[in-house]
């Protein structure tokens, strides 16, 4: 076996289309600093917007980036390596120094709705900006308050990005974000009722869903970023994982989830269909669960509207339901499913209500993208701690106990079993998986805010 | 205590002391009176006070003092508290096959249970005992036909008091005093009570059987325990249950050395139902609860900030945050320091930088867990006359009496140690420190004035597990004209696990060295020495100790010398052991039990390329050899056969020596082909069998067994057979791919099918 | 909720998630059935559900409502286990005994699917682990129940 990379958790993204820009633009455009509403404004800082300031981090999920689980909140630190090197996550405490102490209100709401800093360096579209520009005035006022206010600033400067010259220089970026973002806040759809363009708000919006859910083009751009494009959330590959659709797509989406579903998927981590795994049980621990249930409903009621296509799951019964079957089928992947998963995830595939998932129909059983399945396979998953409470039980890493074949395999007969209509997993994919990432952490871990 | 005056007039409490001299006999009978079987309930109880204890100190030497080990009930079955602790070893079984060849009981009448602590079961020279080293039959097998012999005298004595005939008429057969002369038979059941009241005799004095005439010894008796290990019914650590017990579970910190600063949920995880108490340990954070799983969910849901902690519990090693596992082997590779000489003789570094061509090797062990698959777990309760009960796996009662004396500040007569039989240990329950649960389990006692059992889940377990050690050996060797050895030396970087749980001397520590030094080859010249290393990590005795690596080490490296002299390495040994008749009938033995020496490589009938390999050890007072066959399957190496031939001079039960030796060579496999445990940013990689592989089933050859009896003085049987195995199937797989291997494990190599 | 264990009815009160395994050993008091990992790795858990073995460690309670649970302290009512048992004990099989309950059940879910495995069939079934090493044990005693009786060991 080869050696496991001995890096930290990392997130990966590729800007491969960060190059081609370079190559374009110039001029005082790339240079200037965008006006903001707050140009000038005083800040508020009473209880409340504080208060809501916090929610908000929530909604943005800010922790997720700028925390360590070992370090102190929102000091920064989390390496994100893309195929040009690395970049890490800044200090957004309120230190004068090495944080965002001397931002103005205008200066941050620069920095979030527009991806500059007070000093015109465009930041990279890590920081999810085509999103966070959605986010209303009152929600970027008052998550400045919170950061202002009841954030402890920690003096600790942001590890430098590693990305060579002339990759590093990052003005081209202003081009981009004249094409690739829309410049607006989120705009209500009067045709809509008032709970779906919440829930619109949230996940265009602070929520930043599409980060993940939504495929990037050439240039890493998300392809689309409201409800108007088929593209929407349609599933993408991020970091090792593929984030799958939110749209109502048969087998694919979560056309075969009721609003109530989703409900649950959203504020307790699990339900009958899926429990969360990967990132998404980040985004659950840290952010997602401490929503409140109207913005929850809210965002179920939104995803639902979201159309899809293609055929729903078909159940097909279990051909092998026994060891010693498996051994007798000589179907590739089946003994190794009944010695390693069907003990958690049943042996007809059907998981143990919505305390272990079911495979059999799960939109990672689809599709054409296994990465999930692979990295769950080989690594196991993040603890789901949903109501300050650790789950039951946690997916084991078993890159240990299995091969690349093995896996490749194990999740094919996965894929191909119960009406699953998912496609063959390449051994390959499997052991370029392996190099590039880690063991999931046995601890659960929510990261604090305060 | 007037409770128990009450019940049964004429008992007095003070029968009930441990560790001084208890008449078993009335003790049980009081049980079997009260309708109590034997087992958790029953011990504790109207214990008496310190003070008339220490009256009832023991006066016999250890080992001797018969109802102390032996209570015989009115059925005439024979109840043998036993001074070595069964986990799987099949000590009970021996013990009784032992004690029963001269007390004249057949074994299969034994009910056998763990001894507590105290002076009597200090058998092993009269100063300690524990059970380890493969220590047991060896170290305790006059004593014990003494002792049982010792018995059959004083039922004779009982005996020829009853039938008023001269002892010198009366013999026994099994169970039973025979008067042949007036045909009369008593049971030894119906003798007990009074012989049990006689005094003991000199066991000086009491006549042994001619082991020509042994019924018992040397057979393939039947284990006493595996019908009831079979169905459910041994009860181990895990199991034991007493009124009005609660449950506990801990969250260890991440690291050793780090403790609690905060707990910042603390209310609302005590608030949770079935919650009883929220608990600050040192290092660790505890939750009691009416269930364990209840406790086992609300201490995982704790959030807990850690602080590396100051004035650290005694023994207790701060890791380093950034410490790897990885890293360190390269340390211990490159370590110099002073050279402490385990062994030496010739010249060996003078002949080495003379020599023209050295063959110089750097080999590696890596940690290990012992991965027994109980957990461990401890019931402590205090009882209302101020004496503690304490239920734990342990492989040395008086060791844990000892420092729970020194923890709690009551006398050790104070302190019960229940000792149940043990779901594996292979070295993991010596007393070793931060790595047991009673001083958690003593302390939420305390706190909660509950009985309390904790149980560590597998997580936590491998948290706080402590390590075979690691160790880098330097080799240099070169060969006489005819491509024999002529200079051997090896310098190993290492910290015994003795030293590191005992104290580091200037001696050097047998037990880092062990395997290295005082092989049987005779090399010309030859050094042996260590630079010891101080590992950041705890550190344990794992089956076979040093030797568990260091045959590895010295038995591949001798193959790397046959190669350069070109010599096959079943010639060279012979060569090397031409003097020691001993070995020579060993090696000749496995050889022949394998079908002759054929090394390879060589096709198999199923077509796989196939090599074997050979390896020798001499732990523990026995001689091994084992011979491994291997091929290459998807990269990796496969095992189809081992034969491995053990002598330990003698034996009590051959069928128990054969599970022994499949069980170690089992878990030699296991190291050599899979196992470590990996540290990385100052944490264990694994936290459970699933990152840590244990030998699965389908990775299991057929041990095929051999025993020779050579008479040699009696030896160890339980880690002997381990050692041989590693370097034999490390050869197998040089001699098959051509190249050595010089690391365990092997599933960290890759190979080309 | 209401689960059937080895042929009687225990009214059991637990939250909906909790593993089987830890309603056997602490809420019923029965024993026999071991924990070792807690995640579905080594086997020592084992019971039979409705016949089949299942690893009662990561085994939900609300899911076993009426399904039939045999555990280890019953398994001498079945034929199929009683002849395990026996077995198990002509070949000694267990050491430290602790994955012997676990092994046992096992055994008897294969024998019970069954009658007569193959070798490998025997491989592909008894998957637990042994920290001991009866591995060859387990097999000679499975051989023998399968109609293989080869040389004892
Ligand atoms: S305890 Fe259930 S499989 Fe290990
Ligand atoms: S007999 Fe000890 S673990 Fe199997």
């Amino acid at each position: 076996m080869t050696q496991r990379p001995d890096s930290p958790l990392k997130k990966r993204f590729s800007f491969a289309g960060i190059a081609l820009i370079i190559l374009a633009g110039g001029g005082w455009f790339v240079t200037r600093l965008p006006s903001s509403p707050f140009d000038g404004a005083a800040p508020q800082a009473t209880p409340d917007l504080i208060a809501r300031g916090e929610y908000v981090a929530r909604q943005a999920d800010c922790v997720a980036c700028h925390s360590l689980e070992d370090g102190a909140p929102f000091a920064g630190g989390l390496e994100m390596g893309t195929p040009l090197g690395s970049i890490f996550a800044t200090n957004i405490t309120p230190d004068p120094q090495t944080g965002i102490g001397t931002y103005t209100l205008a200066d941050f709401d620069r920095a979030l709705r527009h991806g500059v800093t007070p000093d015109r360096r465009r930041l990279y579209p890590a920081m999810p900006y085509p999103s966070y520009e959605k986010m209303s005035d009152d929600d970027i006022s008052a998550l400045y308050a919170f950061f202002m206010n009841d954030v402890t600033p920690v003096q600790q400067a942001a590890a430098q990005s590693d990305i060579p010259w002339p990759l590093n220089i990052r003005w081209p970026l202003a081009l981009w974000n004249v094409v690739f973002t829309t410049g607006q806040t989120y705009q209500t759809d009067p045709d809509q009722s008032e709970q779906w363009n919440r829930g619109a708000y949230l996940v265009e919006g602070a929520g930043h869903c599409g980060s993940c859910h939504t495929p990037r083009g050439m240039a890493m751009n998300e392809q689309g970023l409201d409800s108007s494009d088929p593209d929407f959330l349609s599933g993408a590959l991020l970091d090792g994982w593929f984030a799958p659709s939110l749209r109502g797509d048969g087998a694919a989406g979560i056309g075969r989830w009721s609003e109530d579903d989703l409900f649950a998927f959203l504020s307790q981590g699990r339900n009958d269909h899926a429990v969360v795994f990967g990132s998404m049980t980040e985004a659950f621990n840290n952010s997602l669960q401490f929503m409140t249930d109207d913005d929850l409903r809210a965002i179920s009621v939104y995803l639902k509207s979201l159309p899809g296509q293609g055929p729903g799951w078909q159940a097909q019964p279990a051909t092998v339901t026994s060891l010693v079957e498996a051994a007798q089928s000589g179907l590739p992947g089946a003994e190794t499913y009944m010695a390693n998963c069907a003990a958690c995830h049943g042996r007809d595939g059907l998981g143990q209500n919505e305390w272990i998932p079911a495979l059999a129909g799960a939109t990672s059983s689809q599709g054409t993208e296994p990465a999930s399945q692979i990295n769950v396979t080989l690594n196991g998953s993040g603890r789901v701690v949903a109501d300050g409470m650790p789950d039951s039980y946690r997916m084991p890493p078993y890159r240990d106990r299995l091969n690349d074949t093995q896996i490749a395999e194990v999740l094919q007969f996965v894929r191909s079993s119960w009406g699953n209509t998912g496609t063959p997993v390449d051994t390959d994919a499997v052991a370029d998986l392996r190099m590039r990432t880690d063991p999931a952490s046995v601890a659960p871990i929510v990261l604090q805010m305060r | 205590m007037d409770m128990i005056k009450g019940l049964i007039p004429g008992v007095d409490p003070q029968d009930f002391t441990h560790g001084a001299p208890v008449n078993l006999s009335r003790r049980s009978v009081l049980r079997g009176a009260l309708g109590i079987g034997a087992g958790a309930m029953v011990l504790g109880f109207g214990l008496p006070s310190g003070t008339a204890r220490a009256q009832a100190a023991a006066t016999m030497a250890p080992g001797s003092n018969v109802p102390a080990f032996l209570e015989i009930r009115p059925d005439s079955t024979v109840r043998l508290l036993s001074p070595f602790v069964e986990g799987g070893q099949g000590i009970f079984t021996g013990m009784a096959q032992i004690i029963g060849e001269e007390l004249d009981a057949d074994p299969s009448s034994f009910i056998v249970e763990n001894a507590p602590a105290g002076a009597d079961y200090l058998v092993i020279g009269g100063q300690m005992r524990i059970t380890g080293g493969s220590m047991s039959v060896r170290m305790s097998y006059p004593l014990m036909r003494k002792l049982g012999a010792s018995a059959r005298a004083m039922l004779i004595t009982a005996a020829a008091d009853q039938l008023q005939v001269p002892a010198s008429e009366l013999t026994t057969e099994p169970g039973v005093v025979i008067h042949a002369g007036s045909n009369r038979r008593i049971a030894y059941g119906d003798l007990a009570t009074a012989a049990f009241d006689l005094p003991v005799p000199d066991p000086e004095t009491v006549a042994l059987r001619d082991p020509a005439t042994f019924r018992w010894i040397r057979q393939p008796v039947k284990r006493l325990d595996v019908y009831d290990k079979s169905t459910g019914r041994a009860e181990y650590s895990i199991d034991v249950t007493v009124d009005g017990m609660l449950h506990g579970a801990v969250q260890h910190a991440p690291r050793l050395g780090l403790m609690v600063e905060t707990i910042r949920n603390r209310d609302q995880v005590a608030a949770l139902p079935g919650v009883h108490a929220v608990e600050i340990l040192d290092g660790a954070v505890a939750v009691v609860a009416q269930r364990w799983w209840t406790a086992k969910r609300a201490v995982e849901a704790l959030e807990v900030d850690w602080v590396e902690g100051t004035d650290l519990p005694k023994g207790w090693r701060a890791l380093p945050a950034d410490f790897s596992s990885d890293a360190f082997a390269q340390e211990l590779a490159a370590a110099t320091g002073p050279e402490t000489e385990a062994e030496a003789h010739g010249d060996a570094p003078g002949v080495l930088d003379a020599a023209q061509t050295v063959i110089s090797a750097t080999y590696h062990s890596q940690y290990l867990h012992h991965a027994q698959l109980e957990p461990p777990s401890t019931l402590a309760r205090f009882n209302p006359d101020g004496t503690l009960d304490l239920w734990l796996p342990n492989q040395a009662p008086e060791q844990y009496q000892a420092a729970v004396a020194g923890l709690t500040g009551l006398e050790p007569a104070q302190i019960n140690i229940h000792s149940p039989i043990l779901g594996g240990f292979f070295g993991r329950h010596f007393l070793y420190p931060a790595a047991s649960a009673y001083p958690q389990a003593i302390e939420l006692a305390r706190r909660t004035g509950r009985p309390v059992k904790v149980i560590w889940t597998r997580e936590q377990e491998f948290l706080r597990d402590p390590m075979r050690p690691m160790a880098a050996v330097r080799f240099r060797g070169t060969l006489d004209d005819n491509g024999m050895p002529l200079a051997i030396e090896a310098v190993s970087a290492t910290e015994g696990p003795t030293e590191a749980v005992y104290g580091h001397g200037d001696s050097v520590d047998e037990t880092a060295v062990e395997g290295l030094s005082k092989k049987a080859y005779a090399i010309p010249n030859l050094r042996i020495a260590q630079v010891y290393v101080e590992n950041p990590v705890m550190l344990a005795y794992w089956r076979s100790v040093g030797n568990s690596m260091n045959d590895f080490f010295y038995e591949s490296f001798l193959d790397e010398l046959a190669n350069a002299g070109g010599q096959d390495p079943l010639a060279l040994r012979k060569h090397l052991l031409r003097d020691t008749p001993r070995l020579t009938k060993l090696l000749e033995a496995v050889v022949d039990l394998s079908g002759g020496w054929k090394r390879g490589p060589f096709t198999a009938e199923d077509g796989s390329m196939r090599a074997r390999g050979i390896g020798m050890a001499s732990p523990f007072g026995s001689e091994a050899a084992a011979i491994a066959e291997v091929s290459i399957e998807n990269g990796q190496v496969r095992v189809h056969d081992i034969w491995e031939v053990l002598d330990p001079g003698a034996i009590v039960n051959p069928m128990l020596v054969r599970q022994q030796i499949r069980g170690a060579a089992a878990l030699g496999l296991s190291q050599v082909l899979m196992e470590e445990a990996r540290w990385d940013k100052g944490e264990p990689v694994a936290r459970n069998y699933d990152m840590y592989s244990i030998l699965p089933p389908d990775q299991m050859p057929e041990i095929h067994v051999g025993i020779l009896e050579s008479g040699a003085p009696i030896g160890g049987v339980g880690e002997p057979p381990l050692p041989a195995v590693p370097p034999a199937v490390a050869n197998a797989v040089a001699a098959l791919t051509g190249k050595p291997v010089r690391r365990m494990p092997l599933s960290r190599l890759r190979f080309d099918s | 909720m209401q689960l059937n264990i080895n042929g009687q009815t225990h009214e059991v009160d637990a939250d909906a998630d909790t593993p089987l395994l830890w309603v056997l050993r602490d809420n019923l008091g029965m024993t026999g059935t071991k924990f070792g990992c807690g995640l579905a790795q080594c086997g020592a858990c084992s019971v039979l559900v409705d016949g089949q073995v299942t690893r009662s460690c990561v085994t939900t309670v609300d899911m076993l409502e009426g399904t039939e649970i045999t555990t280890i302290e019953a398994i001498e009512q079945d034929d199929v286990g009683a002849r395990v048992v026996e077995k198990w004990v002509e070949h000694q099989v267990p050491q430290c005994g602790y994955c012997q309950s676990g092994q046992v059940m096992a055994a008897t879910a294969l024998l019970k699917e069954v009658a007569q495995p193959t070798e490998e069939d025997v491989r592909a079934a008894m998957i637990n682990l042994c920290r001991c090493g009866t591995y060859n044990y387990i097999k000679a005693a499975i051989d023998d129940l399968s109609g293989r009786k080869g040389e004892p060991l």
